[in-house]
């Protein structure tokens, strides 16, 4: 449904999509995920119809080729731009008879399929509504009515969430969600929990080359499976620690075993080890007679190995073996096993973008520069790029520590 | 052209939505309805003189200098800022449709402003006046060719930037100077001419050329001398037509090249 070839945009000397290379199967959920400034509304911006590309190989959406059949594209998408253009002036049924005029829908059709949409996304009531007076969800859930109205294969919506309250971020996701059934989506956000409960499958992109691709386990398989995963174990045991910690790590799988602080007469552990131990674990407990205070098993979050992915704390050698075994997929066993068998790709973040080595994110002066348009030069907004909106999500503060549980935004998001 | 008539609808009814165009519309109104009346008793009931006055006197220049201006910045620049024009440019239409009705939206509402005068003429004729009705419909037409250009110019400016106020006044200094220019080249070529032309043949030469080129792009002086009179010359419609293109052709180049830069 998409196809989107070694696509590259540049403003000026800028670079904002860096080779770019991904597909999209129809009826698939993609989400597409990056920090402020990677490149995500440009691709899809380009996707759209609504910028240029500077060079691309193949550029398709829904069996058009973006640079050469542009109308053909806009008939069989909708596409909702972060700012949620709507005209205020209009009220909510007029809108979407306008969208529906542009469309060439036929004139009986439209009115049944205007309140079904309507109805659809839970703004049937508010028909008769000025667009202006709408709240910021009502607005995204017409932006999205507007959207569908055409009953495009493809849907393509940049941050459909951003901007909203947590309750009304629930029901746009909750919307998404059944949307799949019928339409391929090609959605994006900065925010990882959106991703996790609304795409199965993730392309990860950062300053504007792809990092990751691949379904939300085989991404953490590749590049959490081994190295953050471990098992926490606390128990009370007469036997010495170094004892303990000698028959764990004499388990199958278990390829090492840290011993922690001791309270009490409890001592904790943390075994590291292939897959999830906890059963073998607990079986040597029983027959050792140990009592078993705690047996979970940590895995790193998605968020956490996207923090860690843009920032280039992951282990470099790590993600250049994962790479190599998405390349290759069908190389023999130099590559380590798990990204292997997921198909997956991943590339090193920084390279061909330009920076030798990828600053963490919100370093001061990474922020893009941005094209100017305005002429006034008493204009103190001048550095800010006026043909976008001011977007209302504050660019969240990330925690650089490696040990951090991940972006703020994330606990304001799961309260 | 389905496009550019769907553009066209919401455009015009968008602007009938808007309290600035019945603010407009008032002052507008009430003003050259005074002119109009003003002059029917200061002439002691010529209503020729008074029609003239209320729809080519000193005013309709000023209006044509603001209006367009204001009209365009909605056009263009505030849809920009909003971000509707994102939604626009990714619809189905093309740009040249959506340059087109909004070009149109803006003319037509202009159309229906200078419409008033008619209405006095006609108001005149049911009383028992004689207006000189060619002339009055000539004039008429006239107004709406010279909106239309100026309208172009205006929706040119609106797409440099996204700052509203600033396209309308980039839109104002244009259109002055369209109107300006042709009158001063002849003054300021009668310094230059000299420093460039050694004899008086090719001084003479210089200054016909100078006016030729000034006169051709005298958008007062076209409508001054065909419309106005009531005369329908092919070569004034040809005049007003091919500039008015010529901005819309290069309004439409302008926001692809917007496209380019982002």
């Amino acid at each position: 449904m998409i196809e989107v070839s070694e696509l590259t945009r540049r403003y000026g000397t800028l670079t904002a999509v860096d080779d770019l290379s991904f597909t999209v199967e129809r009826g698939e959920v993609v989400g597409f995920l990056g920090p402020n400034g990677a490149g995500k509304t440009t691709t899809m911006r380009i996707l759209s119809g609504y910028l240029p590309a500077t060079r691309a190989k193949r550029l398709m959406v829904a069996g058009h080729d973006v640079l050469r059949d542009s109308m053909g594209v806009r008939r069989s998408i909708g596409y909702l731009p972060e700012s949620v253009p709507l005209y205020p002036e209009l009220r909510v049924d007029e809108m979407m008879r306008f969208q529906g005029k542009l469309h060439r829908m036929d004139r009986a059709e439209l009115k049944g399929r205007i309140d079904t949409v309507l109805d659809r996304v839970g703004v049937l009531d508010r028909k008769k509504q000025l667009v202006g007076t709408l709240s910021r969800g009502l607005k995204q859930r017409v932006g999205l009515a507007v959207a569908l109205l055409p009953n495009p294969d493809v849907l393509i919506l940049d941050e459909p969430t951003s901007g909203l309250d947590p309750i009304q971020r629930g029901e746009v996701r909750r919307l998404i969600s059944e949307l799949s059934a019928e339409h391929t989506v090609l959605l994006s956000s900065h925010i990882l929990a959106e991703i996790e409960s609304m795409a199965p499958r993730v392309v990860i992109i950062h300053e504007g080359a792809k990092v990751a691709d691949g379904d939300q386990a085989s991404i953490l398989t590749a590049l959490g499976g081994g190295q953050g995963g471990h098992v926490a174990v606390e128990i009370a045991s007469p036997l010495e620690a170094s004892k303990i910690s000698e028959l764990m790590a004499s388990l199958p799988g278990v390829s090492g075993v840290e011993t922690g602080e001791r309270l009490g007469i409890h001592q904790s552990f943390r075994v590291m080890g292939e897959g999830d131990l906890r059963e073998d674990i607990g079986a040597l407990a029983m027959t050792q007679s140990w009592a078993l205070r705690e047996l979970s098993w940590n895995r790193p979050t998605l968020e956490e190995l996207f923090t860690r992915l843009v920032s280039g704390t992951l282990g470099t050698e790590h993600v250049a073996a994962a790479r190599e075994a998405g390349a290759a997929p069908t190389a023999p066993a130099a590559a380590p096993a798990p990204a292997q068998s997921s198909g997956l790709s991943i590339e090193p973040v920084g390279q061909g973008g330009g920076s030798a080595k990828p600053l963490p994110l919100g370093t001061p002066g990474t922020a893009q520069p941005k094209t100017i348009y305005s002429l006034n030069p008493f204009d103190r907004g001048a550095s800010r790029d006026l043909s976008k909106p001011v977007s209302v999500d504050a660019p969240a503060p990330v925690d650089l520590s490696p040990n951090s549980d991940g972006p703020e935004e994330d606990q304001e998001q799961r309260p | 052209m389905n496009g550019t008539l769907v553009v066209f609808q919401r455009e015009l009814s968008g602007l009938f939505r808007a309290p600035f165009t019945w603010i407009v519309l008032l002052i507008v109104l009430v003003l050259n309805g005074l002119i109009f009346n003003g002059f029917l008793i200061g002439t002691g009931g010529n209503i020729s003189d008074a029609l003239d006055a209320s729809m080519t006197g000193p005013l309709f220049w000023i209006w044509i200098v603001f209006l367009p201006a204001l009209l365009a910045m909605r056009l263009v620049a505030e849809e920009s800022r909003s971000g509707t024009l994102e939604y626009l440019l990714t619809a189905p239409v093309s740009d040249f449709a959506v340059v087109l009705g909004k070009f149109a939206a803006a003319t037509a509402f202009l159309a229906i402003l200078w419409t008033s005068s008619l209405l006095y003429a006609g108001a005149t004729a049911v009383i028992g006046g004689n207006p000189d009705w060619p002339a009055v419909l000539g004039t008429w037409m006239g107004t709406i060719f010279v909106s239309a250009l100026f309208v172009a110019i205006g929706m040119l400016a609106s797409t440099f930037t996204a700052t509203p106020l600033l396209a309308a006044f980039l839109s104002m200094v244009a259109c002055i100077a369209w109107l300006a220019v042709p009158l001063l080249a002849g003054q300021v070529f009668s310094y230059l001419i000299p420093l460039i032309a050694k004899t008086e043949e090719a001084r003479n030469a210089w200054a016909t050329t100078v006016r030729d080129i000034a006169s051709n792009m005298d958008a007062f002086g076209h409508f001054q001398r065909s419309f106005r009179l009531g005369l329908l010359d092919t070569a004034e419609l040809v005049f007003f037509v091919t500039w008015t293109a010529l901005f819309l052709f290069l309004t439409a180049r302008s926001l692809e090249a917007r496209r380019w830069r982002g």
